[in-house]
């Protein structure tokens, strides 16, 4: 019975899901030939040339990873406050005011992308509202505002303040309030009770918030696409490239394979200690 | 005393909010703006018109594309729903050796960075294909199909993540009841445990809809030469004189995608309410 329920789904996951990521990890150590040009040979040279900095992918990687820890930074102090104001301050509507927040989330991503270069551009919405106002002259539009490195971080904090503050606003909601009252009867005041116990007791919240930021942005590629030019250049759009223009599918199994044990790892640790963690606040 | 916050606190954390909201929305209201801008989205505002809209409706290929999303979107939710039902039975009403092992197989899309499963499935569609034309000289290539197959992997935790909750709520004992009223499993189901879930499932299909509608990183991938919205979209941002249709249809795509989540929301806490049960926070994106 149970066999019959879980085969189907099991199945699809198995073949559709597993297999691909395997296989992936096969033809990154050229275990597979699919091209003419594939040697079949099985040798570690790709992964050593990566891991090596023999090329630029590894630099590229840590830029990404610089750019998504500033984003996913800035986005869980924004956030933070937001989850507070909905479960501590406020009375009613407070799932309503939630939906709020949470719903430019939940629509299509690219649109919001979009959004932001409509606003952006050297002839866009920010810039022609400058020279419209006689701000700026029309020959010196601030040419910063679109494909740069700022660009894609603000967009990318942008996309997911939304999804970061439902997590912590879901910790401070479960929160024992008379813990507060207790923290406050025996004279702390409320910067102390906030830094001694509001804090810690959302911080499976935080760090939930946080990989959920992290994590996507990392393997960032469309947003870099749209807005980011040249110097916003991240890691996932080098794995696109290669796969798509540069069509060297085995160093591209490679930095797709890299990124995905970065993610797991990541998972293994963070997703541990958010658990545990909800569980001793409970 | 409000030990949460003090006055000025409170004040502060108000506007806070609501500059914030500020912030989330006036990209998106800039764009509806300028979808009924007589010129480029760009200020001075040319005046009011609607031919960009009316325009979409005489672009064939925008409106393909919009067809196959809603073909990709509505055959990957079905079954999407189907093995989130079957996945969140298992999980809640079943012991079974391996449980932690199944949980982690049909929530692990949801962290997987989407580009490398797109690529992923690209290799060993391209592998299949490659083996087929080799032995039998026939081959699928790449279409809705492969799009459709990889949504279903993706949108499949959130199937199961609106299902568990109300499942879990279902008392077994109505089942049993209707075993005792001499029911088979067959029409327990159908008539007792189906209605019943419902209100979850349609949440669940909407959520999974939305999802499969917007989304780009794997369909680019698997889409070949049948671009769905988001493909052709992408694409046809390199063309300006496009741009203004492009906004258009979006604001339409919004406007459709936040009633399809409302109406989910909506239906999921009515269920929840039916049950007497308290909503507890989370939600449909936890």
């Amino acid at each position: 019975m149970t066999a019959g329920l879980l085969s189907a789904p099991v199945l699809w996951l198995v073949l559709f899901f597993v297999a691909p990521v395997v296989y992936v990890a096969i033809y990154s150590v050229g275990g597979i030939t699919l091209f003419p040009t594939d040697t079949g040979v099985i040798s570690l040279d790709y992964w050593r040339h990566f891991l090596g900095g023999g090329s630029i992918y590894l630099g590229l990687f840590w830029k990404s990873v610089r750019m998504s820890l500033t984003v996913s930074v800035v986005v869980v102090m924004l956030a933070y406050p937001i989850g507070y104001f909905l479960a501590l301050v406020v009375r009613k509507l407070k799932y309503v005011l939630l939906l709020v927040i949470i719903v430019p989330f939940l629509t299509s991503f690219l649109l919001r992308v979009l959004a932001w270069k409509v606003m952006l551009g050297d002839r866009g919405v920010f810039n022609s509202l400058l020279e419209s106002l006689h701000l700026r002259s029309p020959n010196h539009p601030i040419e910063w505002l679109l494909y740069s490195q700022f660009t894609v971080m603000l967009v990318l904090a942008y996309a997911w303040i939304p999804f970061v503050a439902l997590p912590i606003f879901v910790s401070l909601d479960n929160m024992d309030r008379s813990l507060l009252e207790a923290s406050s009867d025996l004279g702390c005041s409320r910067l102390r009770t906030f830094w001694r116990v509001t804090l810690p007791l959302s911080l499976p919240g935080l760090v939930a918030g946080f990989v959920f930021v992290f994590v996507p942005t990392i393997g960032e590629f469309v947003t870099p696409l749209l807005v980011g030019g040249t110097s916003g250049y991240m890691y996932g759009n080098a794995i696109q490239d290669l796969f798509t223009r540069g069509l060297d599918w085995q160093t591209g199994s490679v930095l797709a394979m890299f990124l995905l044990l970065v993610v797991a790892g990541l998972m293994l640790i963070f997703g541990r200690f958010v658990q545990v963690r909800s569980v001793a606040a409970d | 005393m409000e030990i949460a916050t003090s006055r000025t606190g409170r004040v502060t954390l108000t506007l806070f909010f609501w500059l914030l909201v500020v912030f989330l929305y006036l990209p998106i209201a800039v764009l509806a703006l300028f979808s009924f801008n007589d010129g480029d989205p760009s200020f001075p505002l040319a005046g009011f018109t609607t031919h960009w809209y009316r325009d979409v409706l005489s672009n064939d290929t925008l409106i393909t594309a919009l067809g196959r999303s809603a073909i990709v979107a509505t055959v990957s939710s079905l079954i999407a729903v189907a093995l989130g039902v079957m996945t969140s039975f298992a999980l809640i009403r079943r012991r079974f050796f391996g449980k932690p092992v199944v949980s982690a197989l049909v929530f692990s899309p949801l962290v997987i960075p989407y580009l490398v499963f797109g690529i992923s499935l690209l290799l060993i569609f391209t592998l299949v294909d490659k083996v087929l034309t080799e032995t039998f000289g026939v081959y699928f290539g790449l279409g809705l199909h492969s799009v459709i197959i990889g949504h279903v992997v993706v949108a499949l935790p959130y199937t199961i993540l609106t299902i568990l909750p109300l499942l879990e709520r279902l008392s077994v004992s109505l089942d049993e009841a209707a075993k005792d009223l001499g029911a088979n499993p067959r029409e327990t189901f159908r008539r007792v445990t189906l209605p019943l879930l419902m209100p979850a499932l349609i949440s669940a299909f909407l959520v999974a809809f939305t999802l499969s509608f917007d989304e780009f990183a794997i369909a680019s991938f698997l889409a070949g030469t049948q671009q769905t919205w988001p493909v052709y979209l992408f694409a046809q941002l390199r063309v300006p004189r496009l741009l203004p249709q492009l906004i258009a249809v979006s604001s339409v795509v919004f406007v459709g995608s936040l009633a399809l989540i409302l109406s989910a929301e909506i239906g999921r806490r009515l269920a929840q309410r039916r049950y007497g049960a308290e909503y507890s926070g989370g939600g449909f994106a936890a």
